[in-house]
């Protein structure tokens, strides 16, 4: 039996919103595709709790995130390494863990990375826009979060207890990306200006770049060396994947985020693979970075791998969550 | 028997990063490659196969995302040259007849930066400006950011300059131009468009289903808004005026 559970938002952090993997069949009409800038914490956050992996969830960017849920529920954070607290105690992130009713939880200290994705069991309650309820900020369709908002659940989730332990525990095959707090290594594929831009493969591969403080949701704004195309003239604007990177007239690289504005007419030298863009989405300002090539098909059989790690952890949930009696989402398997 | 042409043999499709095509027109005359390209979309939008995710209009160019676990971007390419060319004939046709919009503006200065940059530009008086636009029979090409209607057939004698240096802050319903395209900004937001009136209007609104009335197909022509109108109109979600009857 589901029912309504409330959490109380006593502490927002610097941005957060309600958000999910992103629209698709949206570009065409003007509207970025957008959705969590960390793909990959937002998919493996849900599927911990039992969800689908397009599930609404909780983006969390910056500050001090806290909330009390009126009823148990069961929660999973995941994306940047972060101190978590629950009732005062400190809990892991990265597994399905057991708030009791009334206990405070909190997100903060994000070190490393920039977002934390907060998923809890159930259907979060919040509006969408053309299929999904991630924020369009420009169009009016904010999602954020304040200090006194109430985020709604419907869970199937009663609350249990273990006789001994206070908190379940769970032996999952759960793929944490290692951030580490040096310099992070980008794959890119070929760019359609590379071969204008003579020696720029040799210097993106051989030099680091800072992310600047103007990064936002859009774009990732790079200091660095960069070369400037040769005899290109103007480039008439055209469509723009995610993970496009230009080279705008100032001396600096702009990696495409999932907010891009949807066309542009700057030099793409490179692309940022689908597999590295998660990533990208943890990066901040003052993180370096440096570029590797690979070939397109390295990229899928990376993107592949990517795949596989999440369908073995959507097994073993399904496994544990069986045996343990606790309710799976409906539609936890795709399509 | 007339030789037989295929369109997608005018069409070069390029892997542009690992989840994503472009499509562009092998054609040295801009004015073909828009032709070319605005029949392919009109064809591709509806049609879009099994594994493409999304497509991103350009006035040259289509750009087409799939998810590369489902699809290989060559096998892609050759789905989207058959529909091509099985539908070429159905080009510019969709399903639905084309809806028809006739949009209020205001000219007033307060409203209208560049109005007298471009009549200087043109050799025209404000006025003249104004009269040729609303004489316009407008079409819009596609959605451009934030579902903004883009359209061509202004009837300027000359195509018009961009802004040197954009404006940052343009308000929703603004009216631009640039070349002989026309666009309504549908939130506020930057352009480097010239700004020559603005619709009282709410062209985009997230909280109708759909967001906008309009879309790609649809035929738009403006209007000067008479003195005292502004406030009747205010806000007002814009909606067809009728659906033309082919």
């Amino acid at each position: 039996m589901k029912r309504l559970v409330t959490l109380d938002v006593a502490e927002a952090g610097w941005l957060s919103t309600y958000q999910d993997l992103g629209r698709t069949n949206a570009e065409a009409m003007g509207v970025p595709s957008g959705g969590a800038a960390d793909q990959h914490s937002a998919a493996v956050g849900n599927i911990l709790v039992g969800n689908p992996r397009t599930g609404a969830c909780i983006e969390i960017m910056g500050g001090r995130f806290s909330f009390t849920p009126s009823n148990d529920i069961l929660i999973a954070v995941t994306g940047t390494p972060a101190e978590l607290t629950i009732g005062g105690c400190t809990a892991p992130l990265w597994t399905p863990t057991r708030v009791p009713a009334g206990a405070k939880v909190t997100i903060a200290r994000a070190t490393e990375g920039v977002r934390s994705y907060l998923c809890i069991a159930g259907a979060i309650h919040t509006a969408h826009f053309m299929g999904s309820c991630a924020p369009d900020a420009r169009m009016g369709f904010a999602q954020k979060l304040s200090a006194g908002d109430q985020i709604s659940v419907l869970t199937a989730n009663s609350g249990y207890s273990h006789p001994y332990f206070d908190n379940m525990l769970f032996r999952l095959p759960v793929p944490i990306p290692t951030y580490g707090g040096g310099i992070w290594t980008v794959d890119v594929v070929d760019g359609p200006e590379m071969n204008a831009t003579p020696g720029i493969r040799e210097l993106m591969t051989s030099s680091l770049y800072t992310v600047g403080g103007r990064s936002d949701h859009v774009g990732l704004r790079l200091d660095g060396p960069v070369l400037h195309p040769e005899g290109l003239g103007e480039i008439t604007s055209h469509g723009v994947p995610v993970g496009a990177i230009e080279i705008p007239h100032s001396d600096e690289l702009i990696i495409l985020g999932r907010y891009r504005t949807l066309t542009a007419g700057y030099p793409i030298v490179a692309f940022a693979t689908t597999a590295a863009q998660s990533m990208l989405g943890q990066a901040g300002p003052g993180r370096r970075i440096t570029f590797n090539w690979v070939a397109a098909a390295d990229a899928v059989r990376h993107l592949r791998y990517r795949e596989h790690e999440l369908n073995v952890l959507e097994d073993a949930v399904h496994s544990a969550f069986t045996a343990a009696g606790l309710p799976l989402s409906e539609s936890a398997s795709p399509l | 028997m007339a030789a037989f042409e295929n369109l997608a043999d005018k069409i070069a499709m390029h892997e542009f990063g690992d989840s994503a095509l472009m499509l562009s027109v092998r054609d040295d005359d801009p004015a073909v490659r828009r032709g070319v390209i605005a029949d392919v979309r009109s064809i591709l939008l509806p049609r879009l196969p099994y594994g493409a995710r999304d497509a991103v209009a350009g006035l040259e160019s289509l750009l087409v995302e799939f998810d590369p676990l489902v699809v290989a971007p060559r096998q892609l390419a050759q789905v989207l040259e058959l529909i091509i060319n099985v539908h070429q004939h159905d080009a510019g046709g969709g399903g639905t007849a084309p809806q028809q919009f006739l949009i209020p503006v205001d000219f007033r200065r307060e409203f209208a930066p560049d109005l007298d940059d471009v009549a200087s530009e043109l050799g025209l008086t404000p006025a003249q400006v104004i009269e040729a636009f609303t004489g316009s029979s407008l079409r819009i090409n596609l959605l451009a950011a934030a579902m903004a209607p883009m359209m061509d057939g202004v009837q300027f004698p000359a195509p018009v300059s961009r802004c040197a240096i954009p404006r940052t802050d343009v308000a929703a319903g603004s009216i631009m131009v640039a070349g002989l395209n026309a666009i309504i900004q549908p939130f506020p937001g930057p352009t480097g468009w010239k700004v020559i009136g603005r619709t009282p209007l709410r062209i985009c609104d997230i909280a109708e289903q759909p967001a906008t009335s309009y879309t790609a197909g649809d035929n738009v022509r403006f209007m000067a808004l008479e003195d005292g109108q502004w406030p009747d109109l205010e806000g007002q979600f814009l909606r067809s005026t009728k659906v033309e009857t082919p």
